[in-house]
Protein backbone atom coordinates (compact mmCIF):
# COMPACT_ATOMS: atom_id res chain seq x y z
CA UNK A 1 0.00 0.00 0.00
CA UNK A 2 2.70 2.42 0.98
CA UNK A 3 4.91 1.43 -1.93
CA UNK A 4 2.00 1.97 -4.31
CA UNK A 5 1.31 5.45 -3.03
CA UNK A 6 4.95 6.50 -3.09
CA UNK A 7 5.39 5.26 -6.66
CA UNK A 8 2.34 7.12 -7.92
CA UNK A 9 3.42 10.22 -6.05
CA UNK A 10 6.92 10.00 -7.41
CA UNK A 11 6.03 9.23 -11.01
CA UNK A 12 4.22 12.42 -11.93
CA UNK A 13 6.92 14.99 -11.23
CA UNK A 14 9.63 12.82 -12.78
CA UNK A 15 7.94 12.84 -16.19
CA UNK A 16 7.47 16.60 -16.06
CA UNK A 17 11.06 17.02 -15.00
CA UNK A 18 12.45 15.01 -17.90
CA UNK A 19 10.41 16.91 -20.46
CA UNK A 20 11.60 20.24 -19.18
CA UNK A 21 15.18 19.07 -18.95
CA UNK A 22 15.37 18.58 -22.73
CA UNK A 23 14.42 22.19 -23.41
CA UNK A 24 16.76 23.32 -20.64
CA UNK A 25 19.73 21.34 -21.92
CA UNK A 26 19.10 22.40 -25.53
CA UNK A 27 18.87 26.05 -24.49
CA UNK A 28 21.92 25.82 -22.29
CA UNK A 29 23.89 24.10 -25.09
CA UNK A 30 22.80 26.72 -27.60
CA UNK A 31 23.81 29.58 -25.30
CA UNK A 32 27.19 27.97 -24.68
CA UNK A 33 27.77 27.74 -28.43
CA UNK A 34 26.80 31.40 -28.85
CA UNK A 35 29.08 32.51 -26.03
CA UNK A 36 31.95 30.38 -27.37
CA UNK A 37 31.45 31.85 -30.83
CA UNK A 38 31.47 35.36 -29.39
CA UNK A 39 34.65 34.71 -27.42
CA UNK A 40 36.41 33.08 -30.37
CA UNK A 41 34.95 35.43 -33.01
CA UNK A 42 38.23 36.30 -34.82
CA UNK A 43 39.07 32.62 -35.20
CA UNK A 44 35.60 31.24 -35.86
CA UNK A 45 34.23 33.85 -38.27
CA UNK A 46 35.10 33.09 -41.91
CA UNK A 47 35.32 36.82 -42.79
CA UNK A 48 36.15 40.03 -40.97
CA UNK A 49 33.11 41.82 -39.54
CA UNK A 50 33.39 44.68 -42.00
CA UNK A 51 34.85 42.98 -45.05
CA UNK A 52 32.97 44.63 -47.93
CA UNK A 53 32.58 42.68 -51.16
CA UNK A 54 30.59 44.46 -53.85
CA UNK A 55 30.71 41.41 -56.11
CA UNK A 56 28.55 39.51 -53.63
CA UNK A 57 25.81 41.75 -52.32
CA UNK A 58 22.47 40.48 -51.05
CA UNK A 59 23.41 36.86 -51.40
CA UNK A 60 21.05 34.23 -50.06
CA UNK A 61 22.58 31.66 -47.68
CA UNK A 62 24.93 29.36 -49.51
CA UNK A 63 28.30 27.65 -49.47
CA UNK A 64 30.41 30.83 -49.72
CA UNK A 65 28.29 32.80 -47.26
CA UNK A 66 26.64 30.56 -44.71
CA UNK A 67 23.85 33.03 -43.87
CA UNK A 68 24.09 35.27 -46.92
CA UNK A 69 25.36 38.84 -47.30
CA UNK A 70 24.01 42.36 -46.90
CA UNK A 71 23.75 45.36 -49.21
CA UNK A 72 27.51 45.91 -49.32
CA UNK A 73 28.39 42.24 -49.44
CA UNK A 74 29.40 41.80 -45.81
CA UNK A 75 29.13 38.19 -44.61
CA UNK A 76 26.12 38.02 -42.26
CA UNK A 77 27.40 34.97 -40.36
CA UNK A 78 30.69 36.71 -39.58
CA UNK A 79 28.97 39.95 -38.60
CA UNK A 80 26.61 37.99 -36.35
CA UNK A 81 29.47 36.30 -34.54
CA UNK A 82 31.48 39.50 -34.14
CA UNK A 83 28.36 41.37 -33.07
CA UNK A 84 27.58 38.72 -30.47
CA UNK A 85 30.25 40.22 -28.23
CA UNK A 86 28.63 43.60 -27.99
CA UNK A 87 25.14 42.12 -28.05
CA UNK A 88 25.84 39.87 -25.04
CA UNK A 89 28.25 42.06 -23.07
CA UNK A 90 25.84 45.01 -23.27
CA UNK A 91 23.02 43.36 -21.29
CA UNK A 92 25.60 41.86 -18.93
CA UNK A 93 27.03 45.27 -18.07
CA UNK A 94 23.55 46.72 -17.80
CA UNK A 95 22.46 43.99 -15.40
CA UNK A 96 25.61 44.25 -13.32
CA UNK A 97 25.01 47.95 -12.85
CA UNK A 98 21.28 47.59 -12.21
CA UNK A 99 21.89 44.72 -9.76
CA UNK A 100 24.38 46.68 -7.68
CA UNK A 101 21.90 49.54 -7.37
CA UNK A 102 18.77 47.43 -7.11
CA UNK A 103 20.01 44.94 -4.53
CA UNK A 104 21.50 47.69 -2.38
CA UNK A 105 18.34 49.80 -2.44
CA UNK A 106 16.02 46.81 -1.99
CA UNK A 107 17.95 45.43 0.97
CA UNK A 108 18.25 48.81 2.67
CA UNK A 109 14.52 49.39 2.20
CA UNK A 110 13.65 45.99 3.64
CA UNK A 111 16.02 46.34 6.59
CA UNK A 112 15.25 49.93 7.56
CA UNK A 113 11.63 50.29 6.47
CA UNK A 114 10.44 53.81 7.20
CA UNK A 115 10.99 56.67 4.78
CA UNK A 116 13.60 54.86 2.70
CA UNK A 117 11.08 52.13 2.04
CA UNK A 118 8.40 54.71 1.24
CA UNK A 119 10.71 56.56 -1.16
CA UNK A 120 11.57 53.33 -2.96
CA UNK A 121 7.89 52.48 -3.32
CA UNK A 122 7.15 55.89 -4.85
CA UNK A 123 10.10 55.71 -7.27
CA UNK A 124 9.14 52.23 -8.44
CA UNK A 125 5.52 53.33 -8.84
CA UNK A 126 6.64 56.18 -11.09
CA UNK A 127 8.96 53.89 -13.03
CA UNK A 128 6.23 51.33 -13.53
CA UNK A 129 3.75 53.96 -14.70
CA UNK A 130 6.30 55.55 -17.04
CA UNK A 131 7.12 53.48 -20.15
CA UNK A 132 10.69 52.23 -19.67
CA UNK A 133 11.79 52.94 -23.21
CA UNK A 134 10.48 56.50 -23.02
CA UNK A 135 12.53 57.09 -19.88
CA UNK A 136 15.61 55.69 -21.56
CA UNK A 137 15.13 57.85 -24.66
CA UNK A 138 14.78 60.83 -22.34
CA UNK A 139 18.08 60.03 -20.62
CA UNK A 140 19.76 59.58 -24.01
CA UNK A 141 18.33 62.88 -25.18
CA UNK A 142 20.02 64.56 -22.23
CA UNK A 143 23.35 62.71 -22.21
CA UNK A 144 23.76 61.89 -25.89
CA UNK A 145 23.47 58.64 -27.77
CA UNK A 146 25.93 55.76 -27.72
CA UNK A 147 26.22 52.27 -26.28
CA UNK A 148 27.48 53.42 -22.87
CA UNK A 149 24.63 55.88 -22.36
CA UNK A 150 22.12 53.28 -23.50
CA UNK A 151 23.47 50.80 -20.96
CA UNK A 152 23.48 53.27 -18.07
CA UNK A 153 20.01 54.56 -18.97
CA UNK A 154 18.58 51.05 -19.08
CA UNK A 155 20.35 50.17 -15.84
CA UNK A 156 18.58 53.12 -14.21
CA UNK A 157 15.28 51.84 -15.55
CA UNK A 158 15.93 48.28 -14.37
CA UNK A 159 17.29 49.13 -10.92
CA UNK A 160 13.87 49.87 -9.32
CA UNK A 161 12.46 46.62 -10.69
CA UNK A 162 15.32 44.65 -9.17
CA UNK A 163 15.05 46.71 -5.99
CA UNK A 164 11.39 45.86 -5.60
CA UNK A 165 12.02 42.16 -6.20
CA UNK A 166 14.96 42.17 -3.79
CA UNK A 167 12.91 43.97 -1.17
CA UNK A 168 10.17 41.35 -1.19
CA UNK A 169 12.72 38.52 -1.03
CA UNK A 170 14.65 40.26 1.73
CA UNK A 171 11.53 40.91 3.81
CA UNK A 172 10.67 37.20 3.72
CA UNK A 173 14.27 36.32 4.51
CA UNK A 174 14.48 38.72 7.45
CA UNK A 175 11.41 37.11 8.99
CA UNK A 176 13.32 33.83 9.30
CA UNK A 177 14.52 33.06 12.81
CA UNK A 178 18.13 32.61 11.77
CA UNK A 179 18.31 36.36 11.20
CA UNK A 180 17.21 36.89 14.81
CA UNK A 181 19.78 34.31 15.84
CA UNK A 182 22.54 36.32 14.17
CA UNK A 183 21.33 39.48 15.89
CA UNK A 184 21.33 37.71 19.24
CA UNK A 185 24.92 36.67 18.50
CA UNK A 186 25.73 40.35 18.19
CA UNK A 187 26.06 40.61 14.42
CA UNK A 188 25.49 44.20 13.27
CA UNK A 189 22.89 45.20 10.70
CA UNK A 190 25.25 46.02 7.82
CA UNK A 191 27.34 42.89 8.24
CA UNK A 192 24.22 40.78 8.64
CA UNK A 193 22.77 42.06 5.37
CA UNK A 194 25.95 41.81 3.32
CA UNK A 195 27.35 38.61 4.71
CA UNK A 196 24.27 36.53 5.43
CA UNK A 197 21.01 37.89 4.02
CA UNK A 198 22.07 38.88 0.49
CA UNK A 199 23.89 35.57 -0.14
CA UNK A 200 20.70 33.80 0.89
CA UNK A 201 18.75 35.84 -1.68
CA UNK A 202 21.11 34.88 -4.48
CA UNK A 203 19.38 31.71 -5.76
CA UNK A 204 15.95 33.24 -6.47
CA UNK A 205 17.58 36.50 -7.56
CA UNK A 206 19.88 34.74 -10.01
CA UNK A 207 17.00 33.07 -11.83
CA UNK A 208 15.22 36.39 -12.10
CA UNK A 209 18.34 38.13 -13.36
CA UNK A 210 18.84 35.54 -16.09
CA UNK A 211 15.32 36.25 -17.35
CA UNK A 212 16.02 39.99 -17.11
CA UNK A 213 19.16 39.42 -19.18
CA UNK A 214 16.96 38.34 -22.09
CA UNK A 215 14.83 41.42 -21.63
CA UNK A 216 17.90 43.64 -21.42
CA UNK A 217 19.31 42.16 -24.62
CA UNK A 218 16.06 42.95 -26.38
CA UNK A 219 15.89 46.49 -24.98
CA UNK A 220 19.48 47.26 -25.97
CA UNK A 221 18.87 45.86 -29.46
CA UNK A 222 15.77 48.03 -29.70
CA UNK A 223 17.76 51.12 -28.76
CA UNK A 224 20.41 50.27 -31.34
CA UNK A 225 17.69 49.69 -33.90
CA UNK A 226 16.35 53.17 -33.14
CA UNK A 227 19.85 54.57 -33.52
CA UNK A 228 20.38 55.43 -29.85
CA UNK A 229 22.67 52.57 -28.86
CA UNK A 230 25.45 50.91 -30.85
CA UNK A 231 26.73 52.97 -33.78
CA UNK A 232 28.13 51.86 -37.14
CA UNK A 233 30.43 50.18 -38.03
CA UNK A 234 29.44 47.96 -35.11
CA UNK A 235 27.61 44.77 -35.99
CA UNK A 236 25.51 44.77 -32.83
CA UNK A 237 22.42 42.72 -33.64
CA UNK A 238 19.82 45.46 -33.23
CA UNK A 239 21.89 47.70 -35.48
CA UNK A 240 22.17 44.87 -38.03
CA UNK A 241 18.39 44.59 -38.15
CA UNK A 242 18.13 48.33 -38.71
CA UNK A 243 20.75 48.33 -41.48
CA UNK A 244 19.14 45.35 -43.14
CA UNK A 245 15.63 46.76 -43.32
CA UNK A 246 16.37 48.86 -46.41
CA UNK A 247 16.58 45.61 -48.35
CA UNK A 248 13.21 44.26 -47.26
CA UNK A 249 11.28 46.33 -49.82
CA UNK A 250 13.44 44.80 -52.55
CA UNK A 251 12.79 41.32 -51.20
CA UNK A 252 16.12 40.79 -49.44
CA UNK A 253 15.00 39.45 -46.09
CA UNK A 254 18.19 37.76 -44.90
CA UNK A 255 20.05 40.82 -43.57
CA UNK A 256 17.06 41.51 -41.27
CA UNK A 257 15.99 37.98 -40.58
CA UNK A 258 19.39 36.64 -39.48
CA UNK A 259 20.10 39.08 -36.64
CA UNK A 260 16.40 39.18 -35.73
CA UNK A 261 16.28 35.42 -35.40
CA UNK A 262 19.52 35.47 -33.40
CA UNK A 263 18.02 37.92 -30.92
CA UNK A 264 14.82 35.88 -30.63
CA UNK A 265 16.65 32.56 -30.23
CA UNK A 266 18.98 33.87 -27.53
CA UNK A 267 16.13 35.52 -25.62
CA UNK A 268 14.03 32.36 -25.71
CA UNK A 269 16.97 30.20 -24.64
CA UNK A 270 17.86 32.61 -21.84
CA UNK A 271 14.28 32.54 -20.59
CA UNK A 272 14.13 28.75 -20.58
CA UNK A 273 17.42 28.56 -18.72
CA UNK A 274 16.42 31.29 -16.31
CA UNK A 275 13.12 29.72 -15.31
CA UNK A 276 14.63 26.27 -14.96
CA UNK A 277 17.61 27.61 -13.05
CA UNK A 278 15.49 29.45 -10.52
CA UNK A 279 13.38 26.32 -10.02
CA UNK A 280 16.48 24.26 -9.38
CA UNK A 281 18.21 26.74 -7.13
CA UNK A 282 15.07 27.38 -5.13
CA UNK A 283 14.20 23.75 -4.60
CA UNK A 284 17.73 23.01 -3.50
CA UNK A 285 17.69 25.94 -1.12
CA UNK A 286 14.30 25.54 0.46
CA UNK A 287 14.89 24.17 3.94
CA UNK B 1 22.02 41.51 45.02
CA UNK B 2 24.57 40.04 42.69
CA UNK B 3 24.03 36.52 43.94
CA UNK B 4 21.71 36.23 40.95
CA UNK B 5 23.05 35.76 37.46
CA UNK B 6 19.93 37.22 35.87
CA UNK B 7 17.75 39.86 37.49
CA UNK B 8 14.71 41.26 35.76
CA UNK B 9 12.97 44.15 37.47
CA UNK B 10 9.71 45.85 36.54
CA UNK B 11 9.86 44.86 32.88
CA UNK B 12 7.12 46.50 30.86
CA UNK B 13 6.13 46.22 27.22
CA UNK B 14 3.02 47.09 25.26
CA UNK B 15 2.39 46.65 21.56
CA UNK B 16 0.17 48.95 19.59
CA UNK B 17 -2.49 46.89 17.88
CA UNK B 18 -4.93 48.91 15.84
CA UNK B 19 -6.17 51.75 18.00
CA UNK B 20 -5.42 50.18 21.36
CA UNK B 21 -2.47 48.76 23.25
CA UNK B 22 -1.88 45.15 24.10
CA UNK B 23 0.17 44.75 27.23
CA UNK B 24 2.52 41.88 26.56
CA UNK B 25 4.51 42.29 29.73
CA UNK B 26 3.25 44.05 32.82
CA UNK B 27 5.68 44.83 35.63
CA UNK B 28 7.48 41.50 35.44
CA UNK B 29 10.27 40.85 37.93
CA UNK B 30 12.21 37.68 38.61
CA UNK B 31 15.73 36.47 39.26
CA UNK B 32 17.72 33.33 38.47
CA UNK B 33 20.66 32.20 40.63
CA UNK B 34 23.90 31.08 38.92
CA UNK B 35 23.39 27.68 37.33
CA UNK B 36 19.69 27.92 38.10
CA UNK B 37 16.87 27.05 35.82
CA UNK B 38 13.65 28.99 35.59
CA UNK B 39 10.53 28.01 33.71
CA UNK B 40 8.24 30.57 32.16
CA UNK B 41 4.86 29.06 31.37
CA UNK B 42 1.59 30.33 30.05
CA UNK B 43 -0.70 29.97 27.10
CA UNK B 44 -0.11 31.51 23.67
CA UNK B 45 -0.21 35.28 23.85
CA UNK B 46 0.66 35.43 27.53
CA UNK B 47 3.78 37.45 26.77
CA UNK B 48 6.40 34.84 27.58
CA UNK B 49 8.09 35.04 24.20
CA UNK B 50 8.12 38.82 24.41
CA UNK B 51 10.05 38.57 27.67
CA UNK B 52 12.51 36.18 26.03
CA UNK B 53 12.98 38.57 23.10
CA UNK B 54 13.50 41.54 25.40
CA UNK B 55 16.14 39.65 27.34
CA UNK B 56 18.22 39.02 24.22
CA UNK B 57 17.66 42.50 22.81
CA UNK B 58 15.30 41.66 19.95
CA UNK B 59 12.61 43.82 21.53
CA UNK B 60 13.04 47.04 23.47
CA UNK B 61 11.29 47.18 26.85
CA UNK B 62 9.14 50.23 27.57
CA UNK B 63 10.34 50.23 31.17
CA UNK B 64 12.24 48.07 33.60
CA UNK B 65 15.78 46.81 33.90
CA UNK B 66 17.65 43.64 33.07
CA UNK B 67 20.85 42.82 34.95
CA UNK B 68 23.16 39.98 34.05
CA UNK B 69 25.87 39.24 36.61
CA UNK B 70 25.19 42.59 38.22
CA UNK B 71 25.68 44.57 35.00
CA UNK B 72 22.72 46.29 33.45
CA UNK B 73 21.95 45.53 29.82
CA UNK B 74 21.16 48.51 27.63
CA UNK B 75 17.73 48.84 26.11
CA UNK B 76 19.24 49.20 22.67
CA UNK B 77 22.85 48.36 22.01
CA UNK B 78 24.77 50.83 19.88
CA UNK B 79 28.07 49.82 18.45
CA UNK B 80 29.82 46.55 17.96
CA UNK B 81 31.42 46.25 21.39
CA UNK B 82 28.13 46.76 23.24
CA UNK B 83 26.33 44.27 21.00
CA UNK B 84 28.97 41.63 21.49
CA UNK B 85 29.07 42.21 25.24
CA UNK B 86 25.34 41.61 25.49
CA UNK B 87 25.58 38.53 23.27
CA UNK B 88 28.31 37.18 25.50
CA UNK B 89 25.99 37.46 28.52
CA UNK B 90 22.83 35.98 27.12
CA UNK B 91 22.03 33.66 24.24
CA UNK B 92 18.85 32.16 22.88
CA UNK B 93 17.66 28.92 21.32
CA UNK B 94 14.68 29.43 19.05
CA UNK B 95 11.55 27.38 18.65
CA UNK B 96 11.92 26.57 14.98
CA UNK B 97 14.93 24.33 14.42
CA UNK B 98 14.22 24.47 10.68
CA UNK B 99 14.56 28.21 10.36
CA UNK B 100 16.97 29.20 13.09
CA UNK B 101 20.06 27.92 11.31
CA UNK B 102 21.44 29.62 8.21
CA UNK B 103 20.75 27.09 5.45
CA UNK B 104 23.84 28.13 3.52
CA UNK B 105 26.32 27.17 6.23
CA UNK B 106 27.44 23.82 7.56
CA UNK B 107 27.20 23.29 11.31
CA UNK B 108 30.96 23.68 11.68
CA UNK B 109 30.98 26.95 9.69
CA UNK B 110 28.11 28.21 11.79
CA UNK B 111 29.98 27.48 15.04
CA UNK B 112 33.24 28.84 13.65
CA UNK B 113 31.65 32.15 12.63
CA UNK B 114 29.96 32.56 16.01
CA UNK B 115 33.28 32.00 17.79
CA UNK B 116 35.24 34.23 15.45
CA UNK B 117 32.72 37.01 15.93
CA UNK B 118 33.50 36.83 19.62
CA UNK B 119 37.23 36.66 19.10
CA UNK B 120 37.53 33.03 20.05
CA UNK B 121 39.63 31.33 17.44
CA UNK B 122 40.14 27.63 17.23
CA UNK B 123 38.52 25.08 15.04
CA UNK B 124 39.70 22.64 17.69
CA UNK B 125 36.83 23.77 19.88
CA UNK B 126 34.28 22.83 17.23
CA UNK B 127 34.83 19.12 17.79
CA UNK B 128 34.40 19.63 21.52
CA UNK B 129 31.18 21.58 21.04
CA UNK B 130 29.72 18.97 18.70
CA UNK B 131 30.59 16.31 21.23
CA UNK B 132 29.10 18.34 24.06
CA UNK B 133 25.70 18.51 22.35
CA UNK B 134 25.77 14.89 21.25
CA UNK B 135 26.51 15.41 17.58
CA UNK B 136 29.04 13.34 15.70
CA UNK B 137 32.08 14.87 14.04
CA UNK B 138 30.57 14.16 10.61
CA UNK B 139 27.58 16.35 11.44
CA UNK B 140 29.93 19.31 11.41
CA UNK B 141 30.10 19.06 7.63
CA UNK B 142 26.31 18.82 7.25
CA UNK B 143 24.07 21.64 6.20
CA UNK B 144 20.87 22.10 8.22
CA UNK B 145 18.63 20.44 5.63
CA UNK B 146 20.66 17.25 5.96
CA UNK B 147 19.93 17.03 9.68
CA UNK B 148 16.85 15.97 11.64
CA UNK B 149 14.92 18.39 13.81
CA UNK B 150 16.61 17.15 16.98
CA UNK B 151 20.06 17.36 15.42
CA UNK B 152 19.37 20.90 14.25
CA UNK B 153 18.29 21.91 17.73
CA UNK B 154 21.50 20.38 19.08
CA UNK B 155 23.42 22.46 16.55
CA UNK B 156 21.54 25.58 17.67
CA UNK B 157 22.43 24.80 21.29
CA UNK B 158 26.07 24.29 20.28
CA UNK B 159 25.99 27.71 18.60
CA UNK B 160 24.89 29.26 21.91
CA UNK B 161 27.53 27.37 23.85
CA UNK B 162 30.19 28.55 21.40
CA UNK B 163 29.71 32.06 22.74
CA UNK B 164 29.90 30.85 26.37
CA UNK B 165 27.05 32.94 27.75
CA UNK B 166 26.04 33.21 31.40
CA UNK B 167 22.37 32.74 30.59
CA UNK B 168 20.65 30.73 27.90
CA UNK B 169 17.06 31.52 26.97
CA UNK B 170 15.15 28.65 25.40
CA UNK B 171 12.05 29.90 23.64
CA UNK B 172 9.81 26.85 23.12
CA UNK B 173 13.02 25.10 22.17
CA UNK B 174 11.58 21.60 22.18
CA UNK B 175 7.99 22.35 21.10
CA UNK B 176 8.64 21.51 17.46
CA UNK B 177 10.24 18.16 18.28
CA UNK B 178 8.55 14.84 18.82
CA UNK B 179 8.35 13.43 22.31
CA UNK B 180 11.32 11.06 22.26
CA UNK B 181 13.58 13.72 20.74
CA UNK B 182 12.24 16.19 23.30
CA UNK B 183 13.40 13.91 26.08
CA UNK B 184 16.89 13.70 24.58
CA UNK B 185 17.20 17.45 24.23
CA UNK B 186 15.92 18.01 27.78
CA UNK B 187 18.45 15.52 29.11
CA UNK B 188 21.13 17.36 27.14
CA UNK B 189 20.08 20.69 28.65
CA UNK B 190 20.23 19.26 32.17
CA UNK B 191 23.68 17.93 31.39
CA UNK B 192 24.89 21.28 30.04
CA UNK B 193 23.53 23.08 33.04
CA UNK B 194 25.27 20.70 35.41
CA UNK B 195 28.61 20.80 33.59
CA UNK B 196 28.85 24.43 32.50
CA UNK B 197 26.83 26.27 35.13
CA UNK B 198 24.95 28.23 32.48
CA UNK B 199 21.63 29.44 33.87
CA UNK B 200 18.56 28.52 31.84
CA UNK B 201 15.35 30.40 31.25
CA UNK B 202 12.96 27.90 29.79
CA UNK B 203 9.98 29.42 28.02
CA UNK B 204 7.28 26.89 27.26
CA UNK B 205 3.59 26.25 27.20
CA UNK B 206 4.29 22.63 28.08
CA UNK B 207 4.19 22.02 31.83
CA UNK B 208 5.56 18.50 31.54
CA UNK B 209 8.64 19.82 29.76
CA UNK B 210 9.12 22.59 32.28
CA UNK B 211 8.91 20.18 35.19
CA UNK B 212 11.80 18.19 33.67
CA UNK B 213 14.36 20.95 33.49
CA UNK B 214 13.53 23.76 35.89
CA UNK B 215 13.94 24.49 39.59
CA UNK B 216 11.51 27.37 39.69
CA UNK B 217 8.60 28.39 37.56
CA UNK B 218 6.70 31.55 36.68
CA UNK B 219 3.12 31.31 35.53
CA UNK B 220 2.10 34.12 33.21
CA UNK B 221 -1.24 35.25 31.94
CA UNK B 222 -1.80 38.28 29.71
CA UNK B 223 1.56 39.82 30.50
CA UNK B 224 1.44 39.41 34.27
CA UNK B 225 2.97 36.86 36.60
CA UNK B 226 0.19 35.14 38.51
CA UNK B 227 2.18 32.65 40.50
CA UNK B 228 5.80 31.74 41.06
CA UNK B 229 7.71 29.29 43.16
CA UNK B 230 9.60 26.01 43.09
CA UNK B 231 8.47 23.99 40.08
CA UNK B 232 7.46 20.93 42.11
CA UNK B 233 5.35 22.96 44.51
CA UNK B 234 3.63 25.05 41.81
CA UNK B 235 2.79 22.05 39.65
CA UNK B 236 1.71 19.74 42.49
CA UNK B 237 -0.03 22.23 44.74
CA UNK B 238 -0.96 25.24 42.62
CA UNK B 239 -2.37 28.21 44.48
CA UNK B 240 -3.67 30.41 41.70
CA UNK B 241 -6.82 29.31 39.91
CA UNK B 242 -5.17 29.95 36.53
CA UNK B 243 -2.32 27.59 37.38
CA UNK B 244 -4.88 24.98 38.38
CA UNK B 245 -6.65 25.54 35.07
CA UNK B 246 -3.39 25.22 33.15
CA UNK B 247 -2.56 21.97 34.91
CA UNK B 248 -6.01 20.53 34.38
CA UNK B 249 -5.70 21.44 30.68
CA UNK B 250 -2.87 18.97 30.23
CA UNK B 251 -4.04 15.85 28.45
CA UNK B 252 -3.66 12.77 30.63
CA UNK B 253 -5.62 9.90 32.15
CA UNK B 254 -9.16 10.90 32.96
CA UNK B 255 -8.77 14.11 30.99
CA UNK B 256 -11.98 15.69 29.79
CA UNK B 257 -11.81 18.55 27.29
CA UNK B 258 -15.31 19.65 28.17
CA UNK B 259 -14.35 19.99 31.81
CA UNK B 260 -11.32 22.11 30.79
CA UNK B 261 -13.49 24.47 28.78
CA UNK B 262 -15.89 24.87 31.68
CA UNK B 263 -13.08 25.66 34.09
CA UNK B 264 -11.61 28.10 31.59
CA UNK B 265 -14.94 29.90 31.31
CA UNK B 266 -15.13 30.04 35.11
CA UNK B 267 -11.61 31.48 35.28
CA UNK B 268 -12.32 34.13 32.65
CA UNK B 269 -15.45 35.14 34.56
CA UNK B 270 -13.33 35.38 37.71
CA UNK B 271 -10.75 37.74 36.18
CA UNK B 272 -13.56 39.71 34.64
CA UNK B 273 -13.08 39.28 30.89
Amino acid sequence: MSSLSTSTLASTPVIGKKKRDVAYLLSLGFLMVVVAAALLAPWVAPYAANAVDFTAIWQAPGAAHLLGTDQVGQDLFSRLIHGARESLLGPLALLALATVFGVTIGTVAAWNGGWIDGLLARITDVMFAFPGLLFVVLVIAVFGKGPATAIVALALAYAPVIAKFTRSLALAEMARPYVDAYRVQGVGGFFLCVRYIIPNLTPPLLGYLVVLFGEGLMSLATLSFLGFGAQPPSSEWGLMVQEGQSGIIQGHIWPTLVPGAAIAAVVVAVNVVGVRLSDRLNSRFER
Amino acid sequence: MSEHVLEVDGLQKAFRVGAGNVVACNNVSFAIPPGGSMGLVGESGSGKSTIARMLVGLETPDAGTIHVRGRQLGTRERGRAARLRRAKEIQMVFQDPYGSLDRRLTVAQCLDQAMRLHGVSGSSRIAGLLDQVGLLAKHGDSKPHQLSGGQRQRAAIARCLAIEPSVMVLDEAVSALDVSVQAQILALLNEIRASSGIALLFVSHDLAVVSEVTDDVLVMYRGSILEQGPTGRVLNAPEHSYTKLLISSMPGPGWDPKNVLERRAAFLAEVGV
